[in-house]
Protein backbone atom coordinates (compact mmCIF):
# COMPACT_ATOMS: atom_id res chain seq x y z
CA UNK A 1 0.00 0.00 0.00
CA UNK A 2 1.19 3.60 -0.66
CA UNK A 3 0.19 7.08 -0.20
CA UNK A 4 -1.11 9.37 -2.96
CA UNK A 5 2.53 11.21 -2.25
CA UNK A 6 4.58 8.20 -2.58
CA UNK A 7 2.94 7.01 -6.36
CA UNK A 8 3.40 10.83 -7.19
CA UNK A 9 6.79 11.02 -6.28
CA UNK A 10 7.27 7.88 -7.85
CA UNK A 11 5.63 8.85 -10.77
CA UNK A 12 8.11 11.85 -11.15
CA UNK A 13 11.48 10.54 -10.33
CA UNK A 14 13.42 10.57 -13.64
CA UNK A 15 12.71 14.33 -13.87
CA UNK A 16 15.37 14.71 -11.34
CA UNK A 17 18.31 15.13 -13.27
CA UNK A 18 16.73 18.19 -15.24
CA UNK A 19 15.64 19.88 -11.65
CA UNK A 20 19.11 19.74 -10.71
CA UNK A 21 20.49 21.37 -13.59
CA UNK A 22 17.27 23.97 -13.61
CA UNK A 23 18.78 24.53 -9.98
CA UNK A 24 22.17 25.48 -10.89
CA UNK A 25 20.89 27.66 -13.32
CA UNK A 26 19.05 29.31 -11.25
CA UNK A 27 22.13 29.73 -8.63
CA UNK A 28 24.13 31.33 -11.10
CA UNK A 29 21.12 34.36 -11.20
CA UNK A 30 21.82 34.41 -7.90
CA UNK A 31 24.98 35.98 -8.10
CA UNK A 32 23.22 38.28 -11.09
CA UNK A 33 23.93 42.03 -9.34
CA UNK A 34 20.40 43.29 -10.53
CA UNK A 35 18.43 40.80 -8.72
CA UNK A 36 20.69 41.06 -5.70
CA UNK A 37 19.57 44.81 -5.58
CA UNK A 38 16.19 43.92 -6.72
CA UNK A 39 15.84 41.92 -3.54
CA UNK A 40 17.36 44.30 -1.58
CA UNK A 41 14.90 46.86 -2.54
CA UNK A 42 12.01 44.72 -2.28
CA UNK A 43 13.47 44.10 1.84
CA UNK A 44 13.21 47.92 2.32
CA UNK A 45 9.88 48.21 0.97
CA UNK A 46 8.14 45.45 2.57
CA UNK A 47 10.16 46.78 5.87
CA UNK A 48 8.46 49.99 5.43
CA UNK A 49 5.19 48.83 4.63
CA UNK A 50 5.80 46.10 7.87
CA UNK A 51 6.63 49.13 9.99
CA UNK A 52 4.05 51.28 8.78
CA UNK A 53 1.33 48.46 9.05
CA UNK A 54 2.38 47.85 12.39
CA UNK A 55 1.88 51.61 13.59
CA UNK A 56 -1.43 51.92 12.50
CA UNK A 57 -2.42 48.50 13.94
CA UNK A 58 -1.02 49.35 17.93
CA UNK A 59 -1.22 53.14 17.82
CA UNK A 60 -3.41 54.40 15.65
CA UNK A 61 -6.22 51.96 15.25
CA UNK A 62 -6.89 51.02 18.72
CA UNK A 63 -7.59 54.49 19.61
CA UNK A 64 -8.76 55.66 17.06
CA UNK A 65 -11.66 57.50 18.51
CA UNK A 66 -9.47 59.23 21.32
CA UNK A 67 -7.33 60.27 17.83
CA UNK A 68 -10.45 61.64 16.33
CA UNK A 69 -10.89 63.30 19.59
CA UNK A 70 -8.02 65.19 19.58
CA UNK A 71 -8.16 66.06 15.75
CA UNK A 72 -11.28 67.49 15.86
CA UNK A 73 -10.10 69.96 19.15
CA UNK A 74 -7.15 70.47 17.50
CA UNK A 75 -9.48 71.65 14.49
CA UNK A 76 -11.75 73.84 17.05
CA UNK A 77 -9.00 75.58 18.42
CA UNK A 78 -7.56 76.86 14.69
CA UNK A 79 -10.73 77.63 13.69
CA UNK A 80 -11.19 79.71 16.96
CA UNK A 81 -7.96 81.03 16.86
CA UNK A 82 -8.65 82.15 13.22
CA UNK A 83 -11.87 84.10 14.18
CA UNK A 84 -10.55 85.85 16.76
CA UNK A 85 -7.59 87.81 15.35
CA UNK A 86 -8.17 91.55 14.73
CA UNK A 87 -9.59 92.32 10.86
CA UNK A 88 -7.25 95.46 10.93
CA UNK A 89 -4.36 93.91 11.38
CA UNK A 90 -5.16 91.15 8.96
CA UNK A 91 -5.80 94.06 6.47
CA UNK A 92 -2.69 95.74 7.27
CA UNK A 93 -1.00 92.48 7.01
CA UNK A 94 -2.56 91.90 3.50
CA UNK A 95 -1.95 95.48 1.85
CA UNK A 96 1.14 95.99 0.42
CA UNK A 97 3.86 98.46 0.99
CA UNK A 98 3.31 101.96 -0.19
CA UNK A 99 5.27 102.88 -3.45
CA UNK A 100 7.60 105.62 -4.13
CA UNK A 101 5.31 107.70 -6.30
CA UNK A 102 2.69 107.77 -3.44
CA UNK A 103 5.51 108.54 -1.36
CA UNK A 104 5.84 111.92 -3.41
CA UNK A 105 2.40 112.08 -4.28
CA UNK A 106 2.45 112.39 -0.03
CA UNK A 107 5.17 114.77 -0.09
CA UNK A 108 4.45 117.52 -2.36
CA UNK A 109 0.39 117.49 -0.76
CA UNK A 110 2.43 118.03 2.64
CA UNK A 111 4.39 121.25 0.67
CA UNK A 112 0.94 122.96 -0.81
CA UNK A 113 -0.21 122.29 2.65
CA UNK A 114 2.72 124.40 4.58
CA UNK A 115 2.76 127.12 1.13
CA UNK A 116 -0.89 127.73 2.04
CA UNK A 117 -0.58 128.25 5.97
CA UNK A 118 1.89 131.03 5.02
CA UNK A 119 5.02 129.86 6.72
CA UNK A 120 6.88 128.98 4.00
CA UNK A 121 10.10 130.50 4.82
CA UNK A 122 11.84 128.09 6.28
CA UNK A 123 12.47 128.67 9.83
CA UNK A 124 15.89 129.43 10.96
CA UNK A 125 16.94 127.63 13.55
CA UNK A 126 18.16 130.02 16.44
CA UNK A 127 21.85 128.90 17.43
CA UNK A 128 22.75 127.35 20.70
CA UNK A 129 23.97 129.63 23.25
CA UNK A 130 27.57 128.37 24.05
CA UNK A 131 27.99 128.00 27.31
CA UNK A 132 31.18 128.64 29.36
CA UNK A 133 31.59 127.29 32.88
CA UNK A 134 32.13 129.80 35.49
CA UNK A 135 32.64 129.52 39.29
CA UNK A 136 28.72 129.39 41.17
CA UNK A 137 30.02 132.03 43.44
CA UNK A 138 30.71 134.77 40.05
CA UNK A 139 26.90 134.69 39.17
CA UNK A 140 26.26 134.82 42.64
CA UNK A 141 27.83 138.42 42.48
CA UNK A 142 26.28 139.04 39.38
CA UNK A 143 23.23 138.82 40.20
CA UNK A 144 23.51 140.73 43.63
CA UNK A 145 24.57 143.63 40.97
CA UNK A 146 21.67 143.80 39.32
CA UNK B 1 9.04 8.59 1.05
CA UNK B 2 9.94 11.72 1.03
CA UNK B 3 11.21 13.17 4.37
CA UNK B 4 9.40 16.53 4.86
CA UNK B 5 11.48 18.60 6.46
CA UNK B 6 9.92 21.25 9.25
CA UNK B 7 9.76 25.16 8.86
CA UNK B 8 12.24 25.36 11.55
CA UNK B 9 15.17 23.27 9.53
CA UNK B 10 15.03 25.57 6.60
CA UNK B 11 17.65 28.33 6.00
CA UNK B 12 15.19 30.80 4.74
CA UNK B 13 16.71 33.55 6.89
CA UNK B 14 20.06 32.78 5.35
CA UNK B 15 19.08 32.82 1.64
CA UNK B 16 17.40 35.85 2.17
CA UNK B 17 20.45 37.88 2.96
CA UNK B 18 21.62 35.91 -0.23
CA UNK B 19 23.81 32.66 0.80
CA UNK B 20 23.92 30.47 -2.21
CA UNK B 21 24.16 27.37 0.14
CA UNK B 22 20.82 28.33 1.92
CA UNK B 23 19.52 28.72 -1.54
CA UNK B 24 20.79 25.22 -2.47
CA UNK B 25 19.20 23.65 0.31
CA UNK B 26 15.60 25.04 -0.13
CA UNK B 27 15.68 24.43 -3.81
CA UNK B 28 16.87 21.02 -3.78
CA UNK B 29 14.00 20.33 -0.91
CA UNK B 30 11.08 21.46 -3.11
CA UNK B 31 11.85 21.18 -6.47
CA UNK B 32 10.55 17.44 -7.02
CA UNK B 33 7.22 18.52 -4.87
CA UNK B 34 6.50 21.73 -6.65
CA UNK B 35 7.02 19.52 -10.10
CA UNK B 36 4.73 17.43 -9.45
CA UNK B 37 2.29 19.97 -8.77
CA UNK B 38 2.86 21.79 -11.72
CA UNK B 39 3.33 18.68 -13.84
CA UNK B 40 -0.23 17.45 -13.05
CA UNK B 41 -1.70 20.56 -13.20
CA UNK B 42 0.06 21.33 -16.80
CA UNK B 43 0.27 18.04 -17.98
CA UNK B 44 3.50 18.89 -19.96
CA UNK B 45 7.07 17.95 -18.53
CA UNK B 46 9.11 21.21 -20.77
CA UNK B 47 6.26 24.04 -19.56
CA UNK B 48 6.55 22.29 -15.87
CA UNK B 49 9.98 22.80 -15.86
CA UNK B 50 10.16 26.12 -17.23
CA UNK B 51 7.43 26.85 -14.66
CA UNK B 52 9.72 25.39 -11.68
CA UNK B 53 12.75 27.60 -12.61
CA UNK B 54 10.34 30.96 -13.39
CA UNK B 55 9.74 30.27 -9.42
CA UNK B 56 12.83 29.41 -8.11
CA UNK B 57 13.93 32.94 -10.31
CA UNK B 58 10.79 35.15 -8.64
CA UNK B 59 11.40 33.30 -5.22
CA UNK B 60 14.99 34.91 -5.09
CA UNK B 61 13.84 38.56 -6.17
CA UNK B 62 11.01 38.72 -4.20
CA UNK B 63 12.32 36.91 -0.78
CA UNK B 64 12.26 40.55 0.45
CA UNK B 65 8.35 40.20 0.62
CA UNK B 66 8.06 37.20 2.37
CA UNK B 67 7.15 38.62 6.51
CA UNK B 68 6.77 34.67 7.78
CA UNK B 69 10.01 32.52 7.25
CA UNK B 70 7.93 29.50 8.62
CA UNK B 71 5.71 30.36 5.34
CA UNK B 72 8.49 29.59 2.94
CA UNK B 73 6.93 26.39 1.25
CA UNK B 74 3.54 27.68 1.07
CA UNK B 75 4.62 31.09 -0.35
CA UNK B 76 7.04 28.88 -3.02
CA UNK B 77 3.96 27.11 -4.32
CA UNK B 78 1.31 30.55 -4.14
CA UNK B 79 4.14 31.56 -6.75
CA UNK B 80 3.91 28.67 -9.07
CA UNK B 81 0.05 28.22 -8.63
CA UNK B 82 -0.17 31.86 -9.94
CA UNK B 83 2.27 30.66 -12.84
CA UNK B 84 -0.11 28.12 -13.83
CA UNK B 85 -3.22 30.14 -13.66
CA UNK B 86 -1.22 32.88 -16.29
CA UNK B 87 -0.56 29.56 -18.43
CA UNK B 88 -3.86 28.80 -18.22
CA UNK B 89 -5.04 32.04 -18.74
CA UNK B 90 -2.94 32.05 -21.72
CA UNK B 91 -4.55 29.00 -23.65
CA UNK B 92 -7.76 30.26 -22.40
CA UNK B 93 -8.22 28.06 -19.73
CA UNK B 94 -11.47 29.45 -17.12
CA UNK B 95 -12.26 26.29 -14.73
CA UNK B 96 -9.71 27.16 -12.21
CA UNK B 97 -12.47 30.47 -11.95
CA UNK B 98 -15.84 29.15 -11.63
CA UNK B 99 -16.55 26.65 -9.90
CA UNK B 100 -19.51 25.80 -7.37
CA UNK B 101 -19.40 22.94 -5.16
CA UNK B 102 -21.51 22.60 -1.98
CA UNK B 103 -20.51 22.96 1.73
CA UNK B 104 -18.69 20.49 3.01
CA UNK B 105 -19.99 18.02 5.78
CA UNK B 106 -19.34 19.01 9.47
CA UNK B 107 -16.84 15.85 9.87
CA UNK B 108 -13.98 16.20 7.43
CA UNK B 109 -10.73 14.06 7.78
CA UNK B 110 -7.71 16.12 7.37
CA UNK B 111 -4.72 14.09 6.26
CA UNK B 112 -3.28 13.24 3.71
CA UNK B 113 -2.30 9.64 4.64
CA UNK B 114 -6.06 8.42 5.41
CA UNK B 115 -6.40 7.24 1.13
CA UNK B 116 -3.49 4.10 0.43
CA UNK B 117 -3.83 2.67 -2.32
CA UNK B 118 -2.82 -0.58 -3.37
CA UNK B 119 -0.10 -0.76 -6.20
CA UNK B 120 -2.88 -2.27 -8.66
CA UNK B 121 -5.12 0.99 -8.15
CA UNK B 122 -2.53 3.23 -9.01
CA UNK B 123 -3.04 3.94 -12.44
CA UNK B 124 -6.77 4.52 -11.24
CA UNK B 125 -6.30 6.69 -8.75
CA UNK B 126 -4.18 8.81 -11.24
CA UNK B 127 -6.47 8.60 -14.16
CA UNK B 128 -9.28 9.93 -11.10
CA UNK B 129 -6.81 12.29 -10.60
CA UNK B 130 -6.70 13.94 -14.16
CA UNK B 131 -10.41 13.70 -14.54
CA UNK B 132 -10.95 15.98 -11.51
CA UNK B 133 -11.90 19.69 -12.09
CA UNK B 134 -8.70 21.80 -11.81
CA UNK B 135 -9.59 23.44 -8.44
CA UNK B 136 -9.91 19.91 -7.12
CA UNK B 137 -7.03 18.95 -8.33
CA UNK B 138 -5.05 21.89 -7.44
CA UNK B 139 -6.11 21.78 -3.81
CA UNK B 140 -5.63 17.82 -3.88
CA UNK B 141 -2.37 18.07 -4.76
CA UNK B 142 -1.44 20.44 -2.48
CA UNK B 143 -2.88 18.45 0.32
CA UNK B 144 -0.88 15.29 -0.86
CA UNK B 145 2.10 16.59 -1.54
CA UNK B 146 3.19 18.72 1.31
CA UNK B 147 0.66 18.30 3.55
CA UNK B 148 -0.11 21.61 3.68
CA UNK B 149 -3.08 23.26 6.46
CA UNK B 150 -6.20 24.57 4.53
CA UNK B 151 -5.21 27.93 5.67
CA UNK B 152 -2.26 27.51 3.56
CA UNK B 153 -3.94 25.89 0.84
CA UNK B 154 -6.72 28.80 1.08
CA UNK B 155 -3.71 31.04 0.86
CA UNK B 156 -1.58 29.49 -2.09
CA UNK B 157 -4.90 29.41 -4.48
CA UNK B 158 -6.47 32.90 -2.84
CA UNK B 159 -9.79 31.24 -1.86
CA UNK B 160 -11.53 31.07 0.97
CA UNK B 161 -10.95 28.35 3.51
CA UNK B 162 -14.39 26.80 3.09
CA UNK B 163 -13.63 26.57 -0.35
CA UNK B 164 -10.88 24.78 -0.18
CA UNK B 165 -12.69 22.72 2.38
CA UNK B 166 -15.46 21.78 -0.23
CA UNK B 167 -12.90 20.92 -2.75
CA UNK B 168 -10.87 18.83 -0.84
CA UNK B 169 -13.35 17.02 0.64
CA UNK B 170 -15.58 16.00 -2.45
CA UNK B 171 -12.24 15.05 -4.33
CA UNK B 172 -11.42 12.69 -1.82
CA UNK B 173 -14.76 11.23 -1.59
CA UNK B 174 -14.35 11.04 -5.03
CA UNK B 175 -11.23 9.09 -5.07
CA UNK B 176 -12.23 6.53 -2.42
CA UNK B 177 -15.59 5.90 -4.15
CA UNK B 178 -13.47 4.81 -7.63
CA UNK B 179 -11.12 3.23 -5.30
CA UNK B 180 -13.46 1.10 -3.37
CA UNK B 181 -15.44 0.05 -6.59
CA UNK B 182 -12.65 -1.10 -8.07
CA UNK B 183 -12.05 -3.29 -4.86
Amino acid sequence: MKTPRDILFARHENVEPKLDAIRLSVARELNNKETREQSFQEFFASLFLGCSKNFWDELIFPCRRIWTGLAAIWILIFVVNLSQRDPAEMMARKSPPPSPEMIMAFRQQEKLLAELIGSNEPRIAEPPKTFSPRPSSERRFETLMT
Amino acid sequence: MLAVATAEQLPVQQAREGNPEAWDTLFRRYQLPLYVYVFELAHNEQTSLDIVQETFIAAIRHIGGLRDDEKFGGWLFGIAHQKVIQLWRKHGGKEILFDEIPEPPDEFENSPDDLLIRREQEIEFMNLLNQLPSPQRSVLLLHFVENFSLEEIAHITETQIGTVKSRLHYAKRALRKLLEEKK
